[in-house]
């Protein structure tokens, strides 16, 4: 008697949970890995991210499914003949989840915030150019620039508009986020989800379609993939191959997928022997076979790449412009024997401690071991990855970095001399002065002419032996509508995917 | 239980922990393959005729990584074991022995560390070491110091009064003669059996630690780390992860099953007894 | 028995302030800098970050003042701030203390359930190779990794029954029988060594209580044989469980910490590799103190309520 009662309780149960997960729609999202903060000016994890930009905060400019940049808060904007003065016009009746109007004034303290020392955000580099910000009337904000930035308005799309009343709140927004996304913040269960329910007062009439996003954090891969698979999740945003392989073709889910900005790196620090040779480095880029890599890290999608991901199509040159990209571990050796080292050339390459460049890291170890090198692995834990690196305490490294959709943010920091990336230690007047010239350009053509030499350069002989871009998938329900999934794994698009 | 049957459960313990250090030691002869030899032509397979339990996700073969994985498990565990017995036992008879200050000073700290949950206190010390196969044998060997300690003092203490060590006392041995051929091998029994649960519980201590991935790390064949890389792909194979889970299984069985029946036959004070 | 009692809690208190010590000492020996980890690898790091960070954790101070300020505050049950969310660690520790709990105490719970039967069960059967069976059969339960045997559960159910929506938790007072239904699993592949030790502990008690005299002045008397076994042989078994309680919540902890990540739980294990990756070190501080405070306090309470249920210990 007891059990049957228990036995109908429990299938009342099923029923429900059926019902309900049929009439709501707040999107189930499965992801790995919990946020750690939710201060758009403050936040440095991938996780933050992806949970904050495009869906509860927006920048005055947008960047689209292409990459290119388009009007987000601004309106529009122009640009003054010398490039040092930018007005942008607002977006009129755009509402804070707060109640209050967004304003030119909230424009010119988000600003101030990213750049004061008091806050301190890890994004003021992006700002640097910035002199001054004013208020011409509530609609019109006008940027005064020590000199040109032809980076400017693709910087501007992750600095997040946030009320003027946080401009000197360190606390508030990490827990409690107020912004002008489609989507405002409910609730978040530490290590549980996060919970984001629709901004009713959203300036773009009709949207967002879904009431609301729940992040599910679920470390474990196999139990996302088992997750989506019975629907209890709709989406897994931003997957890697091999988790997509394994969706492939199951009932009810399918898949979205882009060519990544983001890429798989060996870095060399040529502050040391050996990788202060120039002829070492390019050795060590004859050694490696990027299409095996591709085959057997990323499952065969993918494509190897150079400096610039492929899928930055005005930009990238074709890897066929690089004459290291054709693997020959004779002339490797050939290489090594010039420059001088004794051989086997003994190295050893700290490992990010994911699983993808783990595997990139074995299959590199393998490559290398038969062309003159003898790599050990250091596999280490995160805080003591980025430490090494942070102080050039490497020989290599194998890591993975987010690449960006204009080429000055990831070059200047990285390869020009004493830029706050260059843990390489490298230095290069020639590099240093495409790197000064093209950033203050106005002329597409002759920035572009100005990176394909820096491409060709960097390819073979500089600091970075960049590997491979990985396809980047999304899986969802068949169910799901409307999601483009971008390059720069951006979930922006979520305000017009309805489920 | 009937002496037979006890002797035979012994027996098949002696005999499965015993193939189970061949394979282990063995691996470099015994293994088909290299544990690095990657082919990204056959990986993920299940068991075939050349790779009898299939291949991971680098296409290396899970047999070869299994015995390449016992023999890491088990030089971490024994090591760890080893030293554990070592300080925590030198620490058990000594501050038995002596008595007094130098005792209660022991013993507080042994209780201390004896305080903390196993895997807490195993992840705070690599937190501090750093992943590594090392490190989760330092982790491991901290963690069961205290337990060798409490362990040989209490029985150690009824030997220090006893008329046999006053006697030895008597015609002048030294105290470490007295702690160590005297006291020590009346221990012995006590001692192989713990020694054995603990291998079996540190096996699984160092697999859920690597799983964690805070022990052994890649390349490096490992029980638990192969379930872990496994399991990223277990609606595709998950042949990897299922046979390192049943070898963590057996390893971990074996020397349960070793202590188990030595305890029986060792001690018959204790039969019966869980 | 009081004198017993504030001996006993004396030893608590200094077990707990070594602990204490041992845990702040750990925590300033791991390497790599809070601030590293939290500004990651693709941006930039700013003095004024550095030093604020330093200061807020209090790094800026000698070690005992360090010590001194944070102990103090902990006795007052004020952990500090989480470094990156700014909120509370001793909530933080609440939230993901329930989880965990009702994982540990539903395993636990389900081991000592279904211990009794299966207990009983053996001790029927007894005598060669039924002997050796139940034996084999308790250590696989005792060694079967619980981290392995919930992956290999979750795959096994995704198969059979793809409905069955058993991941990730709801709290028990927004939905019971949701909780009920995504603990159930993680709870199983927890207390399957519980089982297999419980079991073993019933059937010993069992078989000493069916040779006791009482069984058989009770049998003399007329009473339901069965009856008089069970109460008798249970309450036999109930001293040996005690004992191993304290032992089982230590394995419980540590099983739930890898079960927790396999099955999405947001719970103390969860919370302490998260810390422990992004270098939260007052949240890793306070959550190992915690834990190993309340583990330290079952183990008293197990030691007290053994002198309750057998007297002659008090001794």
């Amino acid at each position: 008697m007891i059990r049957s009662a228990l036995r109908c309780a429990i299938g009342a149960g099923f029923l429900m949970t059926a019902m309900a997960s049929a009439s709501a729609q707040v999107l189930e999202i499965g992801t790995d890995l919990s946020p750690t903060g939710l201060d758009p000016h403050l936040i440095t994890a991938f996780p933050s991210f992806m949970i904050v930009n495009g869906n509860i905060y927006e920048g005055l400019t947008a960047i689209d499914k292409d990459l290119k940049v388009t009007p987000g808060l601004a309106e529009s904007w122009t640009v003054s003949p010398d490039g040092k003065t930018y007005t942008f016009k607002l977006r009129p009746n755009v509402k804070f989840h707060d109640g209050s109007a967004m304003e030119a004034e909230d424009v010119v303290s988000s600003i101030k915030r990213v750049q004061s020392k008091e806050i301190a955000s890890p994004l003021a580099s992006r700002l640097a150019s910035i002199e001054g910000a004013k208020a011409v009337d509530p609609q019109t904000v006008e940027l005064a620039l020590k000199e040109p930035s032809a980076p400017l308005l693709a910087s501007l799309a992750t600095i997040a508009i946030v009320p003027s009343s946080v401009e000197t709140d360190k606390d508030v927004l990490q827990k409690q986020p107020i912004g002008t996304g489609p989507f405002k913040f409910t609730e978040w269960q530490p290590n549980g989800f996060v919970l984001l329910s629709r901004n009713d007062a959203y300036w773009e009439k009709g949207l967002p379609k879904l009431t609301g996003l729940k992040f599910n954090i679920v470390p474990e891969s196999a139990t996302r993939q088992v997750g989506l698979i019975n629907g209890q999740y709709a989406m897994l945003p931003n997957i890697d191959a091999a988790t997509a392989l394994q969706l492939k073709g199951k009932p009810g889910v399918k898949l979205a997928e882009t060519l990544e900005l983001a890429y798989a790196l060996i870095g060399m620090n040529v502050s040391k022997p050996p990788f202060d040779n120039p002829k070492v480095r390019e050795a060590f880029n004859y050694a490696l076979n990027r299409k095996e890599i591709v085959d057997a890290a990323l499952f065969g999608a993918g494509v190897p790449g150079g400096p610039l991901s492929p899928a930055l199509k005005s930009w990238a040159l074709d890897v066929k412009e690089y004459p290291c990209y054709t693997t020959d571990p004779a002339k490797a050796q050939a290489l090594l024997k010039e420059a001088g080292v004794t051989l086997p050339v003994t190295v050893t390459m700290n490992v990010l401690p994911r699983q993808d460049i783990k595997d990139v890291a074995q299959v590199v170890q393998e490559q290398l071991n038969k062309a003159g090198f003898k790599v050990e692995l250091k596999n280490q834990e995160q805080g003591q990855f980025i430490q090494d690196w942070r102080n050039s305490n490497f020989d290599l490294f194998a890591s993975t970095n987010a690449g960006s959709p204009d080429p000055d943010e990831y070059f200047f920091r990285t390869f020009r001399t004493g830029g706050s990336t260059n843990v390489y230690k490298y230095s290069d007047s020639e590099i240093d002065g495409l790197l000064d010239s093209a950033r203050s350009m106005q002329d597409q053509a002759a920035r572009k002419a100005a990176y394909d030499k820096v491409q060709k350069k960097l390819a073979c002989s500089g600091p970075v032996a960049h590997l491979t871009y990985s396809t980047l998938f999304s899986a969802m329900r068949d169910k799901m509508q409307g999601f483009d999934i971008m390059a720069n794994r951006s979930l922006v698009n979520l305000k017009n995917a309805s489920y | 239980m009937s002496r037979l049957a006890r002797n035979k459960l012994l027996t098949f313990a002696l005999v499965l922990v015993a193939v189970q250090l061949i394979l282990a030691l063995g691996a470099p002869w015994i293994a088909p393959y290299d544990p690095m030899a990657q082919s990204v032509a056959r990986r993920l397979r299940g068991p075939t005729v050349l790779n009898w339990l299939g291949t991971d996700q680098l296409g290396r073969d899970v047999l070869t990584r299994i015995l390449y994985g016992y023999r890491t498990s088990l030089i971490a565990c024994v090591i760890a074991v080893g030293v554990a017995l070592l300080a925590g036992g030198t620490l058990g008879l000594v501050s038995a022995y002596y008595r007094g200050w130098l005792d209660r000073i022991v013993m507080r700290l042994m209780d201390v560390l004896f305080a903390f949950p196993v895997m807490l206190l195993a992840i705070g010390i690599i937190a501090v070491l750093g992943p590594h196969t090392y490190s989760a044998a330092a982790a491991i060997a901290v963690v069961y110091t205290p337990i060798f300690a409490r362990l040989l003092r209490g029985p150690a203490l009824v030997l220090c009064e006893s008329e046999y060590v006053a006697g030895a006392r008597a015609i002048g041995a030294s105290d470490s003669r007295i702690i160590f051929m005297h006291i020590l091998p009346n221990l012995a029994s006590v001692i192989l059996v713990q020694t054995s649960l603990l291998l079996s519980a540190a096996i699984l201590v160092e697999a859920s630690l690597s799983f964690l991935g805070l022990g052994t790390q890649p390349p490096t064949p490992s029980l638990g780390l192969m379930l872990s890389e496994g399991r990223n792909f277990l609606l595709l194979s998950p042949w990897s992860a299922i046979f390192a889970g049943f070898g963590i299984l057996f390893l971990s069985f074996g020397f349960n099953l070793l202590g188990d029946a030595l305890r029986d036959t060792l001690d018959p004070r204790l039969r019966g007894q869980p | 028995m009081s004198r017993v009692f504030f001996t006993r809690l004396f030893d608590l208190l200094v077990v707990l302030f070594g602990v204490s010590i041992i845990v702040f000492l750990m925590i300033r020996l791991i390497p790599g800098d809070a601030v590293a980890i939290m500004l990651g690898a693709n941006t930039e790091i700013t003095p004024e970050r550095l030093a604020e960070l330093n200061r807020r954790i209090g790094l800026d101070r000698p070690v005992i003042e360090q010590y001194l300020i944070w102990a103090g505050a902990a006795l007052r049950g004020d952990f500090g701030t989480s470094l990156w969310t700014g909120r509370p660690v001793a909530g933080e520790i609440l939230i993901h203390l329930w989880p965990t709990l009702e994982l540990t105490f539903l395993a636990l719970f389900i081991g000592a359930l279904l211990a009794v039967p299966v207990g009983c069960l053996m001790a029927q059967t007894r005598g060669g190779m039924a002997d050796v069976t139940m034996r084999v059969g308790a250590i696989a339960g005792l060694t079967i990794p619980s981290f392995w045997l919930g992956i290999v559960l979750i795959l096994l159910l995704s198969s059979l029954a793809p409905g069955f929506s058993s991941l990730g938790y709801v709290p028990f007072s927004e939905d019971p029988l949701g909780n009920l239904e995504r603990m159930l699993l993680p709870a199983f592949a927890l207390a399957l060594p519980i089982l297999a030790n419980l079991s073993r502990l019933v059937r010993s008690a069992m078989l000493d209580a069916l040779g006791q005299d009482y069984v058989r002045t009770a049998r003399a008397k007329g009473l339901s044989e069965r009856r008089v076994v069970y109460k008798h042989a249970l309450r036999n078994a109930l001293i040996p469980f005690l004992t191993s309680v304290g032992i089982m919540t230590g394995y419980l902890l540590g099983g739930a910490i890898v079960v927790e990540q396999v099955f999405a739980i947001p719970g103390l294990g969860r919370l302490i590799l998260g810390a422990i990756a992004e270098r939260n070190y007052p949240l890793i501080q306070a959550t190992i103190l915690v834990v190993t405070a309340g583990f330290v306090l079952v183990n008293f309470i197990v030691d007290m309520l053994y002198m309750l249920v057998d007297p002659r210990v008090r001794a």
